[in-house]
């Protein structure tokens, strides 16, 4: 495949994947949201924290895709990697891992979303449990934030803007 | 030798995506399939279980001096839709609200659970349709009022009222014509079975059918309903070996009514049923996963035998709370509420039926206390 292929699926991938994974455990948990709500209205603003926790991967996903854009030159310029040598399909690669490696660690949004969804079931029970669940939830988002340091590591290193 | 190196490197990166994205295709599926239905449900679930009575609620109640006043206390209860139209104040009257208002829980299960498993609601309310025909037909055997006997939940709640009102022991066969309950009742007025053994195979043929459903399921919820299942059994087949020891019955008897399909094996089974008296059956028992109940409770046994099928119903409730804990998504939650929802109805009746027999408030707490 040709360097710009490697660079946009990257690019893709980082905030697509993080995207699906995000709309999955926001899904989930807002499953659960409507069900503690459905039996007690009060249960709306603990809900409502806990199922926006798994919205970040996506915002990393799209961070890594304007990165992903700008040191390729798709963004501010013309395409950086054109031609097809060793030395640019290295470096579309490794942006295609930086995004991949956004992409993947994003697909922590579904357990942080199904630790969501118990914790929201948990604090409907015992409303003291709030804190505690949402760092229960909390824990998942690690891996994303370790994928986005990482790829943030790969593309400065490994391309450099 | 340039163009030979950019192509290895595009196979390897090419290779790398197809296995990557079929993994975490497939992984990702499956988290969704096995979590994503229970979500609402079980949420919704933890919620009503916030609205659950605490012992305070039932001291409360126990204070009511008058049904008028219980009925006042639950105002700010999910009972109260129940309770409101009444036509009698009575403990029958409030009896059958309670009964109603589980029924819908069951209903309400049965809607929002994810349908790989709602029909085991389905089938645990079947349990009611066993328990209403059994004591109805047995009411009628002895010439008493069978309406007495029965509670309205079920699956057949109308045909179960016919029942109750028949005439004659031939119109129940009619009631009953194409329903799994026929061919029992069949042998029954043939005399072929006692009405002893007709309870014990239509609830060997209910459990046989819990079980064979607990069987076809995947997973945590095979462990999950399999485990609530052959508690259940164990409960039953224990307490028909205790029950028959303690008058004095031989294994023969007991052989037919055991159930089987729980924990206990059918030989360990076999050996209680074996055994002398019933404290011979609770030394054999300690050496069972029960032995923490027997120990436990062992004078109140020989004192009275339902002190075990008030145990072991308290060792269920703890180990579906303990599956709950463990398994949060998954089909304990809804099955640990419904076992706390039919012990708060269990001693809500109590109180009702307290109330009205004149009970001071010491007692009724007591007694509530007792109950699992």
């Amino acid at each position: 495949m040709e360097p710009i292929v490697y660079v946009a699926l990257g690019a893709a991938l980082a905030a697509g994947i993080a995207g699906a994974a995000s709309s999955f455990g926001v899904g989930i948990a807002g499953a659960a949201a409507a069900g503690a709500v459905a039996e007690d209205e009060k249960n709306f603003r603990n809900a409502l924290v806990l199922q926006g926790l798994p919205m970040t991967q996506s915002i990393y996903g799209l961070i890594t895709l304007f990165l992903i854009a700008l040191v390729s030159g798709i963004l501010g310029g013309g395409f950086k990697f054109a031609e097809t040598t060793t030395e640019n399909i290295i470096k579309a690669a490794i942006l295609l891992g930086a995004g991949l490696t956004v992409g993947l660690t994003g697909l922590s949004a579904i357990p942080q979303g199904i630790i969501a969804s118990a914790g929201i079931g948990a604090v409907s029970k015992n409303p003291k449990t709030f804190t505690q669940a949402i760092i229960f939830a909390a824990m998942a988002e690690t891996m994303a934030i370790f994928g986005l340091v990482g790829a943030l590591i790969l593309i400065i290193t490994g391309v450099g803007f | 030798m340039r163009k030979v190196e950019v192509s290895t490197i595009t196979a390897i990166l090419d290779t790398s995506l197809a296995v990557i994205f079929t993994w975490v295709a497939y992984k990702t599926g499956q988290i969704l399939w096995k979590y994503t239905p229970y979500s609402y449900p079980n949420a919704r679930i933890r919620a009503m279980e916030a609205r659950l009575f605490t012992e305070q609620k039932f001291n409360e109640l126990a204070e009511s001096k008058t049904l008028n006043n219980f009925i006042m206390n639950l105002e700010d209860s999910d009972y109260k839709p129940y309770l409101t139209s009444l036509p009698v104040l009575n403990s029958e009257s409030i009896d059958r609200a309670l009964d109603r208002a589980l029924a819908d829980t069951y209903e309400l299960f049965y809607r929002i659970l994810p349908k790989r498993s709602r029909e085991f609601f389905k089938l645990l309310l079947e349990e009611w349709d066993v328990r209403n025909i059994t004591s109805s037909v047995k009411a009628k055997l002895r010439g008493e009022v069978a309406r007495d006997y029965i509670s309205e939940i079920g699956t057949m709640v109308e045909k179960v009222k016919a029942i109750a009102d028949a005439k004659s022991l031939e119109e129940i066969l009619v009631i009953l014509e194409g329903t799994e309950y026929e061919e029992p009742y069949q042998k029954l007025l043939l005399k072929e079975i006692t009405p002893e053994e007709f309870e014990t195979e239509l609830y060997k043929n209910h459990y046989l059918k819990l079980s064979k459903y607990a069987a076809t399921r995947k997973d945590e919820e095979k462990k999950i309903l399999q485990e609530f299942v052959k508690l259940k059994i164990d409960k039953i087949n224990l307490s028909t070996i205790l029950r028959g020891k303690a008058h004095g019955l031989g294994a023969d008897k007991l052989r037919d009514s055991l159930i089987p399909g729980g924990k206990v094996k059918r030989k360990t089974l076999e050996a209680l049923a074996n055994m002398e008296d019933v404290e011979m059956v609770l030394a054999e028992l300690d050496s069972t996963e029960y032995s923490g109940i027997i120990r436990e409770h062992r004078e109140e046994i020989l004192e009275d035998i339902s002190a075990f099928e008030k145990a072991f119903d308290r060792y269920i409730l703890q180990r579906m709370a303990e599956l709950t804990r463990f398994y949060p998504l998954s089909i304990a939650v809804p099955l640990n509420y419904i076992l706390q929802k039919e012990s708060e109805i269990r001693k809500l009746k109590a109180v009702t039926k307290l109330i009205e027999d004149g009970a001071k408030p010491e007692i009724i707490k007591r007694v509530v206390g007792e109950l699992p």
